[in-house]
């Protein structure tokens, strides 16, 4: 009783001041509308501040994102400069002419077409087989329960902690007597099996986000009469699409820069990778001028010290990164959305 | 129709005899999901470890038919007593992850919380994040460091930011700590892109109906980020911690590695590579044991699972209370 009471007294509390209120208004007009700027310039006041601390924001962010873009805008500038450019301190952001000469130097030194082919096929194949496997392996972690479960998250955890500094040597020595050296093998075939280059994070991101899925889905396809292969392959892979991007261009990314397993497995040039190369421009750049003009006559290029310098070195890192730059940018929308949907925390 | 009931019974011992039971063929299910990665255990790891595990407490006796002998933990008492570089490095290596690691993820997280705002352009600002995680930690990032990209970067960001004199105030410890935070402050940004991604995917995942409530209970901003928002992305940023420990134990600019390897590799010392690569695996683990450990107070826990948890105490009680009612009885 009390309570309802107590509501009572307050509708009428309310109204009695809406009441008051229209009667200060009719009473006193001019106060009333001194009242009313007064309300109002203290909210734009507060508006004002609003704005204040939206600009502080916008300024710190592109402070931040000024420093992230910096090793970017650095390359692409450096990499067009000329020679008296470099060397004017003056110059430091806009080149006095545009030298579009430095890319076609290192892309002969680079041999680009050569090695982008070897990188583009193993980058690719490699990242495939991360998404196919590990998105498989993630979907029996989250949903099944069979003995041995645990054991065999615990390894995924080690595979992920374990460096493979560590077990290099034996690696090594399992895919000679494989008769794998020399071969694309190592880099791609472990990568089919929830290995290779940190392989066990993304059956971990994928187990992550199958944890999210209603199992309403499957039970659905099941009585519909799907078999359970069909299932993952039709109905939950499919869903998973926002996880795979992800993951797809984390792959990309890691497998394009990495040079430290394929380095060791593959020593024929021939079978090399684009990164690494980047190897052979400095030292070429950083050799004695008295090799030099030998070296240069041994690429069939003119010139000299003037026209091989940073800026080719810098031409040579933006070709380079450049298939990822552009993979990225076709991915990005999707890759955005992805991030927001993969649902990590779901556990 | 006696006969047709018997056979109606065969029938169906017959099918219970042939058909498995749902947990069964959800155990085969999951094992075949999983069975890719049995056998790349069984391939690539298992045997691996193994061997690494072995040549580290042994002797090469032959290297063509891989022969070990096994001499105890020799390998790494050498490590420590007489090799004079590895201690030195692998503290020096240890001390700046212990820098790096905290610096990474509260930055990423202060970024991440600054674009999860609603703001203009909130796309470009996280391509414009992720850029330096994509020139990788490869070739071509070294090959900028090598240049001094990074020094430039803070010149020009914020000059001499602590003018010598008011440094001279302050003890040393303090200045050489804020001096090697600056020297190290533009590569850590750098390599947090993945981090940044981590948390905005985390902090997307958090049901704006808890941020209502809490204002409508009058939190301030402060106590909503420290009781809504630090809880909630807890487990992000559990695997962000480890995530970040495991990189920049395994990133190709650590001497260390370098170091391991020429053992392994060019030294051809297989043995005391090996017994180094343990030593610091065990480093790592223990690290990381260490964080599971701290953060596991800390965690918040999902609903469904304190449900089941609460569901288990009430079981619990019922079973005592009849217990109880059993032993009057």
């Amino acid at each position: 009783m009390t309570s309802k009471n107590s509501v009572g007294s307050s509708q009428l509390s309310v109204k009695q001041k809406q009441e008051h209120k229209s009667s200060f208004a009719e009473k006193y007009p001019k106060l009333d509308y001194f009242r009313f700027r007064a309300v109002n310039y203290l909210t734009s006041g507060s508006r004002i501040r609003q704005l204040i601390m939206r600009l502080a924001l916008y300024i710190l962010l592109i402070g931040l994102a000024f420093v992230f873009l910096y090793p970017f805008l650095f390359m692409i500038v450096t990499s067009l400069k000329s020679n008296a450019d470099l060397s004017n301190f003056a110059v430091q952001w806009i080149p006095t002419e545009l030298k579009f000469e430095n890319y076609a130097i290192a892309y002969d030194i680079l041999k680009y077409v050569r090695y982008f082919k070897n990188s583009f096929l193993v980058t690719s194949i490699a990242s495939i087989g991360h998404i196919i496997a590990c998105s498989f392996i993630g979907y029996g972690f989250a949903r099944f329960n069979f003995p041995g479960k645990k054991l065999l998250f615990g390894l995924v955890i080690l595979a992920f902690i374990v460096p493979v500094q560590t077990i290099i040597i034996p690696l090594y020595l399992t895919y000679s007597k494989f008769s794998w050296l020399n071969t694309y093998l190592p880099l791609l075939v472990p990568t089919f099996f929830g290995f290779g280059l940190r392989g066990a994070l993304f059956i971990f991101l994928f187990r992550q986000f199958y944890l999210t899925i209603p199992r309403d889905l499957e039970n659905a396809a099941l009585i519909d009469g799907c078999g359970f292969f069909r299932t993952y392959w039709k109905v939950i892979f499919p869903l998973a699409k926002s996880t795979i991007v992800v993951a797809l261009v984390l792959s990309v990314v890691w497998h394009w820069n990495d040079f430290y397993e394929s380095s060791l497995y593959i020593s024929k040039e021939a079978l090399g990778f684009l990164p690494p190369r980047i190897n052979s421009i400095i030292s070429i750049v950083n050799a004695p001028p008295d090799q030099l003009f030998d070296l240069l006559a041994n690429l069939g290029l003119e010139g000299g010290e003037d026209t091989l310098n940073n800026a080719v070195i810098m031409a040579g890192t933006t070709l380079i990164s450049a298939p990822v730059l552009i993979f990225f940018a076709f991915a990005q929308r999707q890759f955005m959305q992805g991030i927001e949907r993969t649902g990590i925390t779901g556990e | 129709m006696a006969e047709v009931k018997e056979k109606l019974i065969n029938n169906k011992q017959k099918k219970k005899r042939f058909h498995l039971t749902k947990a069964t063929k959800d155990k085969l299910k999951g094992l075949v999901f999983v069975s890719p990665f049995i056998i790349g255990v069984i391939l690539f790891f298992i045997y691996p470890i193994y061997m690494s595990v072995k040549l580290s407490f042994g002797k090469l006796d032959n290297i063509v038919g891989f022969k070990v002998s096994w001499i105890g933990i020799e390998n790494y008492l050498r490590a420590f007593t007489i090799d004079m570089e590895f201690a030195p490095m692998f503290l020096s290596v240890v001390r700046d992850t212990l820098v790096r690691v905290p610096m990474i993820i509260i930055l990423a997280l202060i970024i991440s919380i600054l674009i999860n705002q609603d703001i203009k352009g909130r796309t470009l600002f996280r391509i414009a994040f992720f850029i330096p995680f994509l020139l990788g930690n490869g070739e071509v990032m070294r090959q900028l460091i090598y240049q001094g990209v990074d020094k430039q970067v803070l010149s020009i960001a914020d000059g001499d930011i602590i003018p010598y004199e008011i440094l001279n105030y302050f003890g040393s410890t303090i200045v050489n700590a804020v001096q090697t935070v600056l020297g190290i402050i533009v590569t850590v940004l750098w390599s947090s892109g993945v981090q940044i991604l981590l948390f905005l995917s985390g902090l997307q995942s958090i049901s704006p109906a808890l941020y209502e409530a809490a204002k409508i209970d009058g939190a301030t901003q402060w106590e909503i980020f420290w009781k809504v928002t630090i809880p909630m992305i807890s487990p992000i940023m559990l695997l962000n911690i480890v995530y970040t420990i495991v990189d920049s134990f395994t990133n190709i600019r650590n001497p260390l590695l370098e170091y391991i390897q020429s053992y392994g590799f060019t030294k051809a010392q297989f043995e005391y590579g090996a017994a180094l690569g343990w030593i610091y695996f065990i480093f790592i683990g223990f690290v990381v044991a260490v964080v599971f450990g701290l953060m596991k107070g800390y965690m918040h826990t999902n609903e469904v699972e304190e449900v089941k948890r609460r569901d288990k105490q009430k079981q619990r009680r019922v079973i005592a209370i009849e217990r109880k009612a059993k032993t009057r009885a």
